[in-house]
């Protein structure tokens, strides 16, 4: 059967769901396809925090802030509730040096218009009563801000489905094919679809895609390993992070970890935390349940999580948060983030392939960017000027001597 | 019992009308059940509703209950103080204290 539409959305992820919602809400027919199901990549295992304050400032920032007043908009809009929360963000700092770190990070970050200050641990533990003594200051932003992936999602879904959304899933493209000024894609499933354009919005397996094409982007996937906690009372005010997980993500790759954290028995143990890429990323939901990160790691595609690296999360948290001792977790589980050599999304039309765009490599900041994804997507598609450049995330970038990127996707 | 009475996930509180709402409105699949719903996201993580879930999938979408595909599981089997998970020992040789 030949299914015809306008666009055809390749990954039922929340950016590429942003991106199918936004083109119904204008009125374009659009098929969403998916190998799997709704979310079953990174949007579905991840945590719920829209961070402002871990954006480098520059077009990310900008970005999360457009992203931010959309999420205001969507969460009367969609059908559904998002269960988006502004409840602010802290960023606990335990040296000196950290102090110094952050106390740069958060005058950039003024620069560009984000409100965050550093507060001292007395105002710290007004907002976070339960956190340990050992911690000698915070950043703090009223703006950073929550998000249901899952209901997101499922608004987005149910928003485009009011607009006439056809959803393919367990549908794999296995060609994607240039016919007379349209696109050809024929289906795992024996379907064919025939679309006018083609947005690859299917994060860390975009090459999958883009590999159809014989084009290959850098694009990798990050495990990110997370634990769920009972439902619990609420601890705190704010979504918490450490000052190390911030340099651990700003941190430029090949330069050297930074010492063990106060928590770990000796180097030994940082290295193994530095080879997890480990950070502390730590909020409570809207049904109780605490999320507990982050690992940030070159595994493959294995999506498995190992008691090594729960064990430092379980350590970690219980370092900064005492009261955790005794809270028990009923689950684990690892999203694949999907990476970019330069920590940017790959967001335009490829070059050579009118009508194929990329939306795709938001490693962590998925959720975050996603209205913003979708409406700039949406633009490209429709021919019309994005309201952000959208210089910094060119396709093309990453296309120039394609023989020597493969080297850098696959490290 | 009325579908709104049935209560299919205990620890979410989840009824047989709230899974069927979502299957129709295109949760397809455990998976997106589950998120939509979160039935089998609580405290036993889905021991008695995921069977109930997917029979009730599979009665709405005309499958035999073996062609519905579970969602996974994940570690832990049962609730397991963060305590207990100190990196020095092995995880395994310790009871969740719970």
């Amino acid at each position: 059967m030949t299914i015809r539409a306008d666009t055809a959305v390749l990954g039922a992820g929340v950016n590429g769901m942003s991106t199918a919602y936004e083109l119904c809400r204008r009125g374009r027919s659009v098929v969403l396809v998916d190998k799997v199901v709704m979310g079953a990549g990174a949007s579905g295992s991840c945590d719920d925090m829209i961070l402002l304050q871990s954006k480098k400032p520059g077009i990310l920032l900008e970005m999360a802030f457009r992203s931010l007043e959309l999420f205001r908009d969507l969460q009367g809009e969609l059908p559904c509730d998002i269960e988006f929360d502004t409840r602010g963000g802290t960023i606990l700092i335990e040296t000196p040096e950290e102090l110094a770190v952050m106390e740069d990070f958060v005058a950039r970050q003024n620069k560009y218009g984000l409100a965050v200050e550093i507060v001292d641990a007395r105002r710290l533990r007004e907002l976070q009563p339960h956190v340990t003594d050992r911690v000698i200051a915070s950043t703090y932003s009223a703006r950073d801000s929550q998000v249901n992936p899952m209901l997101l999602m499922k608004g987005f879904f149910l928003g485009a489905s009011a607009k006439g959304l056809t959803f393919l899933r367990r549908s794999r493209p296995e060609s994607l094919t240039p016919r007379n000024g349209r696109w050809e894609i024929k289906l795992s499933t024996g379907e064919t679809l025939e679309t006018g354009t083609v947005v690859n919005a299917t994060g860390a397996w975009a090459n999958e895609i883009s590999g159809l094409l014989g084009l290959r982007f850098p694009i990798a996937p990050r495990k990110g390993q997370v634990l769920v906690t009972e439902q619990l009372p609420p601890l705190g005010e704010t979504n918490v992070w450490s000052a190390q997980y911030i340099v651990s993500k700003l941190r430029p790759a090949g330069t050297s970890a930074p010492g063990a954290a106060s928590w770990m028995s000796g180097p030994e143990e940082a290295r193994t935390a530095a080879g997890y890429g480990l950070g502390f990323a730590f909020t409570g939901t809207h049904s109780g349940n605490y999320l507990i990160g982050s690992t940030r790691e070159n595994a493959g595609y294995d999506k498995a999580t190992d008691p090594e690296a729960l064990g430092l999360l379980a350590r970690q948290v219980i370092h900064y948060f005492p009261v955790m001792k005794d809270v028990h977790f009923i689950r684990t589980f690892a999203g694949l983030r999907p990476s970019t050599p330069d920590g940017m999304p790959v967001i335009g039309e490829v070059p050579g392939f009118p009508g194929f765009f990329m939306a795709a490599g938001h490693e962590g900041d998925g959720i975050a960017l996603s209205p913003i994804t979708g409406r700039v997507a949406a633009d490209l598609v429709e021919g019309r000027k994005p309201e952000f450049s959208l210089e910094s995330f060119r396709p093309e970038r990453f296309l120039e001597g394609q023989g020597d990127l493969d080297e850098a996707a696959s490290g | 019992m009325d579908r709104d009475e049935n209560y299919i996930c205990r620890c979410e509180e989840v009824t047989e009308d709230e899974i069927r709402t979502a299957i129709r409105g295109g949760a397809r699949s455990v998976k997106e059940i589950k998120r939509w719903t979160r039935s089998g996201m609580g405290i036993c993580q889905g021991r008695t509703c995921r069977r109930l879930v997917e029979r009730i999938l599979a009665e709405e979408l005309g499958l035999a209950p073996g062609e519905v595909e579970s969602s996974s599981f994940r570690p832990p089997v049962r609730p397991v103080s963060l305590d207990s998970m100190d990196g020095s020992r092995d995880p395994s040789t310790h009871g969740s204290g719970g």
